[in-house]
């Protein structure tokens, strides 16, 4: 044809045009990123009531999953205990071949195996609240369980002072359980040089944390017990209501069951230490979109924990991490 | 059709400067359309979304007054003064009628959580009739009653918070508070409260709102969140909002808006609460759609660029293609050839060129006609001129031999060589014409024998044979006596022994061919060619020959100028077996 040349100038201006236009204006989209397949979300539990610590976790991942515009798929068990039902959920994730795995672990060795299967895939995986026994992920967004058990070890240590009963009991909740590991180091760690007599396991059930509670309040040395989760700050608190001993015994808990903050207001628990699982939701998945998107991630991500006592807890910027909207 | 993509060329000039210019014109046209296109849909969406937050502003001012009535006609309840009037609380049944009636207002609506009356001392009268009043609570340092006191009367809308009133309730609510008034002392009763729950204004916030990534959030008078869709991320400086900025974009009159990186913030102020209730915009949803639009755009301009393109070349092509052709027709003048371009589709200003060029060729052709004539009329004249000249050696030597003759009382061979002579110069001059019968021309060439026949007695002998049929066909007058007059000069007098001529003719082939053959000296291969050479090239080209290569030229020209090209003389010849000269002429009748 003898106006090839003509045609193949014309089309290479006309594609410089429009490339110079999509890159003239491209720069004022905000690329959002792009997945072919939502991200799987494995949370501990699934069938808690409205508001508890996994609800909050959910509303925090719908957050980031709406400002990054990602599409997301939350599942779990039903309770936290159903180890095996989660790993079967986590093998059923990933035969879906998900750009991305979030993981609440409920067992710090068992999800493993599961976690290399993923990572065989070629399946990232970034776990929350609880980790792993394991390097594969690349990111943990929880709180630091260290740093939140120095704060309700140094609470007590400063509650204690002037206390005649010196003796300290701790209550956590299960042996293996990483949470219950850091918390209790923590503590340990803050309460350095006290009269620490020995920690007893609740195995996450209330009633269990309260015998236990009745059987150490016998103990007329007993100036405090630190309670590392919510079934055993209530387990804990409902003994030392009963027993009438919240002026001789300190209690500090963690956690912000609605029952909790009613004994705090009553001073029955001195003070509580709480999470902020809105923000671990978020950042779980905010730090799922960068490292989808290449952008550099941290292995931990401290999703912070704050002291509450009678006197904040009804401070305008706890407000909403205590009781959160739409109650 | 060779395309050469010189920028010289007027076709890939034409082309480039339209390409050029049409590009920048496009590229200027879609950047300035697409910044327009953008601004007007992004302005178009601020107003929008403007509009729904002062709906917005509206619909909670409507919500927060609706409920404001209820407090005053609560407030205004003739039973309840009465009630309060009288210190009824020592009465617990007359109480226990009042709180039913609280309870009333609150089951008539959903959205309020409860309803109080507190009197100065901090006893609190509930609405709810199950619910016990938290004993940890100090109600006078709340500000719902702090405030409800300094306002006199009016409501006082608090911001949102936790109200832990009642004990073990933990419920997110927006107070409306008043001082209960006496209507017949003025005295102060006590304070009213309604608990609104806060979920209506949340989702009331949640609803008005644009966008994928639109959100909006209540600042109280105070510049603290009243309501805030990611209150734990703003707590926690997850996320910053230019709180400071809003707040002093309020005392200022620089308007209601501003942009902070790709968020667009609208504030609007509800006179009912004190609150502020900012819109956030977020620019990528305003151009959600704006990829397309840019490549709609982009694939316009495509397009356009293609088809203005395609018409650019075809105007380009369209001038010079003629153009081209004209050049093409002009380029075979350089080789002599004069074409006549014709009728040729193209503009007027082509079609006229090539008229005049026609007319121009035309000229030249005519011209150059004329010029041809003109060359040969002379030629011909040269060579008549040289025809006529009789070489005056021979006259002389004839003249010679003649006076010879006639002093040896000789006078019989004086006579017929005196004849012959005269009948020579008869023919020769013949009146002026140029062409004559071979029967003339034969007597010529007879009359030259003799006269040569005398001089070089017994040096050769001849024999004249041509057909007589051809007696009376034209010939150039001369044509065989300088052929007869080489064979004697150059053949025979060269060789030792007695010569011998033969002119011989006959026809064939509609041409006569009548050959002179000598049994003289010949010429080598070289001579011969030289010879041949001589003969063929015109004599302007080759002034320097012989006499009698000139006289050979000279029939062989002339033959060819009056007869045509396929007509004239041919030689062949070889070393001591003589020559044979060849005349071509055509078989033709006398023409009148």
């Amino acid at each position: 044809m003898k106006n090839w040349y003509l045609l193949l100038i014309s089309l290479m201006a006309a594609l410089a045009l429009f490339l110079i236009l999509s890159l003239f204006y491209g720069r004022n989209t905000q690329k959002s990123l792009e997945l072919d397949s939502p991200i799987r979300i494995i949370l501990k539990s699934l069938d808690g009531e409205p508001m508890d610590f996994w609800d909050v976790v959910n509303r925090g991942i719908d957050e980031a999953a709406r400002e990054f515009g990602v599409q997301v798929v939350v599942t779990g068990p039903r309770f936290e205990k159903e180890i095996n039902d989660q790993i079967d959920i986590i093998n059923r994730a990933i035969e879906l071949s998900p750009p991305m795995l979030i993981v609440a672990a409920t067992d710090f060795k068992k999800l493993v195996e599961p976690i290399k299967r993923a990572n065989k895939l070629d399946i990232p995986v970034i776990t929350v609240d609880s980790g792993v026994d394991s390097d594969i992920p690349v990111s943990f967004i929880a709180t630091d369980n260290i740093e939140a058990g120095k704060k309700a070890g140094e609470e007590m240590k400063r509650l204690m002072e002037g206390n005649p009963r010196k003796e300290l009991a701790i209550v956590s909740h299960i042996r293996e359980t990483a949470t219950a590991i850091d918390r209790e180091a923590g503590v340990r760690a803050a309460l350095e040089g006290m009269n620490i007599i020995g920690t007893w396991f609740c195995d996450v059930e209330q009633e269990k944390a309260y015998k236990i509670s009745l059987e150490l309040l016998k103990n007329e040395n007993l100036g405090g017990i630190v309670a590392l989760n919510e079934v055993s700050t209530l387990g804990v608190t409902k003994a030392i209501e009963e027993l009438g001993l919240s002026d001789k015994v300190i209690a500090v808990g963690f956690d912000n069951a609605i029952q909790e903050l009613s004994y705090l207001e009553s001073g029955i628990l001195k003070a509580t230490v709480v999470q902020r699982p809105y923000n671990m939701g978020y950042l779980a998945v905010k730090t799922a979109v960068q490292y989808l998107s290449g952008e550099s991630t941290t292995p931990f991500v401290d999703t912070g924990s704050i002291l509450i006592t009678r006197d904040n807890m009804f401070r305008r910027e706890y407000q909403e991490l205590l009781f959160p909207f739409g109650q | 059709m060779k395309i050469n993509f010189v920028p010289g060329t007027l076709e890939a000039r034409i082309y480039t400067i339209f390409t050029i210019m049409v590009f920048a014109a496009i590229f200027i046209m879609q950047m300035v359309f697409f910044r327009f296109t953008m601004d007007t849909v992004r302005s178009s969406t601020l107003e929008n979304n403007h509009t729904l937050l002062r709906q917005l502003v509206v619909q909670i001012d409507s919500y927060i007054s609706s409920v404001e009535r209820i407090t005053r006609s609560i407030s205004g309840d003739r039973d309840i003064q009465n009630f309060l009037e009288n210190d009824g609380f020592v009465d617990p049944g007359e109480t226990e009628q009042i709180r039913k009636s609280l309870n009333n207002y609150i089951k008539a609506r959903e959205d309020i959580s409860d309803i109080l009356i507190v009197y100065h001392d901090g006893t609190v009268l509930s609405g709810e009739l199950e619910a016990e009043v938290n004993p940890w609570v100090s109600v006078l340092d709340m500000d719902w009653f702090r405030g409800a006191l300094e306002r006199n009367g009016q409501t006082y809308v608090s911001s949102s918070y936790v109200q832990n009133i009642m004990a073990g309730r933990y419920t997110w609510v927006v107070s409306l508070s008043r001082e209960i008034i006496s209507e017949w002392t003025g005295e102060s009763l006590g304070v009213l409260l309604v608990d609104l729950k806060f979920n209506r204004i949340e989702e009331l916030c949640r609803s008005l709102v644009v966008g994928a990534k639109g959100y909006d959030f209540i600042l109280d008078r105070d510049g603290n969140y009243v309501f805030h869709p990611t209150q734990q991320l703003v707590y926690s400086n997850l996320r910053t909002e230019p709180v400071g900025e809003i707040l002093a974009l309020l005392g200022s009159h620089q308007g209601r808006a501003f942009k902070e990186g790709d968020r667009y913030f609208m504030v609007e102020t509800s006179g009912l609460t004190d609150w502020h209730i900012v819109g956030v915009s977020h620019d990528s949803d305003m151009i959600t759609d704006w990829k397309y639009v840019q490549i709609t755009y982009g694939f316009i301009g495509l397009i356009l660029f293609l088809v203005v393109g395609l018409a650019t070349n075809r105007i380009s092509s369209g001038i010079t293609k003629p153009m081209h052709r004209l050049q093409d027709i002009m380029k075979t003048v350089e080789k002599g050839e004069f074409h006549l371009v014709g009728e040729i589709k193209a503009t007027e200003e082509i079609r006229e060129l090539a008229r005049d060029y026609d007319i121009m060729v035309g000229r030249i052709r005519e011209l150059v006609a004329a010029n041809t004539r003109e060359q040969e009329l002379k030629r011909k004249s040269d060579l008549k001129a040289l025809q006529a000249q009789i070489n005056p050696h021979f006259l002389y030597n004839t003249l010679d031999s003649i006076i010879w003759m006639g002093e040896m009382g000789q006078n019989r061979e004086v006579v017929k060589m005196t004849s012959a002579l005269s009948k020579l110069f008869r023919i020769s001059i013949s009146k002026g014409q140029e062409i004559i019968t071979i029967r003339d021309e034969v007597a010529h060439v007879q009359s030259y024998l003799t006269i040569q026949g005398m001089r070089y007695q017994d040096k050769f002998t001849y024999l004249i044979d041509i057909d007589p049929e051809l007696h009376d066909y034209p010939i150039l007058k001369i044509t065989l006596q300088p052929l007869v007059e080489n064979a004697i000069y150059h053949g025979i007098k060269e060789s030792e022994g007695k010569g011998f001529i033969h002119i011989s003719g006959y026809a064939r082939d509609e041409n006569i061919i009548i050959t002179v053959k000598d049994n003289g000296a010949g010429m080598t291969p070289m001579e011969l060619e030289d010879l041949i050479s001589g003969i063929e090239t015109a004599p302007e080209n080759r002034p320097k020959l012989s006499r009698q290569g000139m006289g050979l030229r000279n029939v062989h020209q002339r033959i060819r100028l009056y007869f045509g090209p396929q007509y004239g003389l041919s030689c062949e010849s070889s070393l001591s077996s003589g020559t044979i000269m060849t005349i071509r002429l055509p078989l033709k009748e006398w023409e009148a």
